[in-house]
């Protein structure tokens, strides 16, 4: 099997995608570490799966409560953590001129 | 009295009977964690444990007899505390301080807890040696050239060097039993969804488990009846009905249908752990359980599987960690987008980046079908391989380690290295069934290691039974 090559665009393309932002040299040197990685990871593709279905639930024994309107945290709790807030809400600079 | 020699269950006794206060027992274990300072196990004692012990004496002289009335007990940093810090040994969640309680930490302070501190992790419990916090590396309990394992390596640490009689970790892939393992005490992932996961930080939600470390089987058995059950706060975790662990211990093992998987046997083969493990199968052989040699063709594969499911989902789950909500905004940010990428790229450390990174790789269009769901099928094939152990296995042995814990530094600069730590750990995440690390042996240099017993899923029960039957008779 070829080992999964990756390019500096697709490794910026993943940063952007994060949300994360890196020196030139640390993208570069995403290559190497993620190359080795993939290569690790790649085993999964000899596996033969076509016998399986996939199941997204987590435990077949977990079970889903009703769906009731309940008493929420108060205000100044859930704002109590953020770094800037303004009249109860959160505070971002202007997005619009 | 040296109160750190004692199991949680003489240290209950003694509370009950009023021989001992709390406020003396929680000061003896404060006094001992900051004398223990070099170790780094602990970030922070909670300033009120003392006020909390107070509380604690009152109820027990007014009749109170909580399972755990005035036990001073340690919890991982990922783990809610309403008004403390809980940072996840991270610079992003610096000051962040919990809102609210985790079902855990509820239901240790119902039983009269004191809850004392927070102890050290690896960041996000991304990592195997607690070299990843951003707190500092914590040091291995017995021999400080040495990791601790990780990513709960503080409460592993903390328990093993007597800073508390127990102490609560998380486990992703190996996070409570490796650190277990190297220093040489108790720990326990539970069965997927046994223990509410409602107040703890998300790192892999589908594989991830709340567990704990103590010293002895007995008291981690006694422990985790009071953690279990469902919370209606979380959704996958189980609303069944929560055994007596202490009294499934049957203190014998006859009649035991033991697992020895073939991949295992072959895989220790030449590793420090192999003649404990073979000296192990026989000497439960010898004293009255059944032997069973089967095996699972994929095991090999689990280590990969979980490098796929558990990045893609650490990705998902750190999305929430903004600048705008939690803790820290980059103070150089001038728009929206740069409080999005400046405070998480200052936030985050160089392993929790990886992963987000490696996520985002995997669960990306075009590979999404290649990688992430392959996983996710492969893990569901692990699963119909298992059902299959577990109908002639009342238990599987494996070994916890490749062996003794490794030089702090030595596998640093190796992620790959790092990850196959986890070999033998992460078959149970993947199945979501438990698996308890006991001390078992000890490597070339003179370090312990554990050997994990594994049931199906809430049978906890019989792996008390084992691991108990282990720990008091094997070597002796």
């Amino acid at each position: 099997m070829s080992k999964t090559k990756i390019s500096i665009e697709e490794v910026r393309r993943l940063a952007s995608l994060s949300a994360l932002d890196f020196t030139e040299e640390e993208l570069n040197s995403f290559i190497p570490e993620f190359e080795k990685i993939l290569e690790f990871v790649d085993q999964v593709k000899n596996c033969d799966t076509d016998d399986v279905e996939i199941e997204y639930t987590s435990h077949k024994l977990a079970t889903l409560r009703e769906d009731e309107a309940k008493e929420s945290s108060p205000q100044e709790e859930i704002l109590m953590n953020s770094p800037k807030t303004k009249k109860g809400s959160f505070c971002v600079p202007k997005m619009l001129d | 009295m040296k109160f750190e020699e004692l199991s949680l269950l003489e240290i209950v006794d003694l509370l009950h009977s009023q021989k001992l206060s709390s406020v003396e027992l929680t000061q003896y274990f404060i006094d001992r964690i900051n004398d223990r300072k070099e170790l780094n196990a602990v970030l922070e004692i909670y300033d009120d444990a003392i006020e909390q012990a107070k509380h604690a004496d009152e109820r027990i002289k007014n009749g109170f007899r909580g399972k755990l009335a005035g036990v001073p007990i340690l919890i991982k940093d990922n783990i809610l505390f309403k008004g403390k810090k809980a940072s996840c040994a991270s610079k992003f969640l610096e000051n962040y301080v919990a809102q609210y309680n985790s079902t855990v930490v509820d239901k240790m302070l119902a039983e009269g807890a004191v809850i004392l501190g927070r102890t050290n992790m690896d960041e996000f419990a991304m990592g195997s040696s607690t070299e990843n916090s951003a707190y500092g590396n914590t040091l291995n309990a017995i021999d400080p050239m040495r990791v601790p394992g990780g990513s709960s390596g503080g409460s592993a640490c903390a328990v093993r060097a007597g800073l508390c009689p127990v102490a609560l970790g998380t486990d992703t892939g190996g996070s409570i039993r490796q650190p277990a393992s190297y220093n040489g005490v108790v720990g326990i992932k539970p069965t997927y969804g046994r223990v509410s996961r409602y107040g703890v930080v998300a790192y892999a939600s589908s594989i991830e488990q709340v567990g704990l470390f103590t010293k002895t089987v007995k008291d981690n058995a006694y422990m985790l009846s009071i953690l279990s059950g469902g919370s209606q706060n979380d959704e996958t975790s189980l609303k069944v009905e929560v055994p007596d662990y202490l009294a499934q211990i049957k203190g014998n093992i006859k009649g035991i249908k033991v697992g020895v998987l073939k991949e295992v046997s072959d895989a220790v083969k030449g590793l420090d752990v192999e003649k404990t493990y073979f000296d192990l199968i026989e000497f439960l052989k010898e004293n009255g359980a059944e032997i069973v040699y089967t095996n699972m063709p994929h095991f090999a594969l689990t280590l990969p599987c979980y490098y796929i499911i558990a990045p893609a989902e650490a990705s998902s789950n750190l999305g929430r960690f903004d600048g705008i909500k939690y803790s820290r905004r980059s103070v150089t940010a001038s728009n929206v987008d740069e409080i999005y990428v400046k405070s998480r790229s200052e936030g985050f450390g160089k392993e929790v980046k990886r992963r987000i990174m490696l996520g985002n790789f995997v669960l990306s269009s075009g590979y999404f079908d290649a990688y992430y769901n392959k996983a996710k099928k492969l893990q569901q094939k692990l699963k119909k391989e298992a059902e299959e152990v577990f109908k002639s296995c009342d238990v599987i042995i494996l070994p916890t380690t490749t062996g003794e814990a490794f030089e702090i530094g030595s596998k640093t600069q190796d992620p790959i290295a790092m990850y196959k730590e986890d070999l033998f750990t992460i078959l149970a995440n993947i199945l979501g069934v438990p698996a308890l690390s006991v001390p078992c042996g000890k490597g070339s240099h003179g370090l312990p290691f554990g050997m994990q017993v594994l049931a199906d899923c809430l049978k906890e029960g019989q792996v008390y039974n084992v691991a108990d039957y282990i720990q008091r008779q094997y070597g002796r």
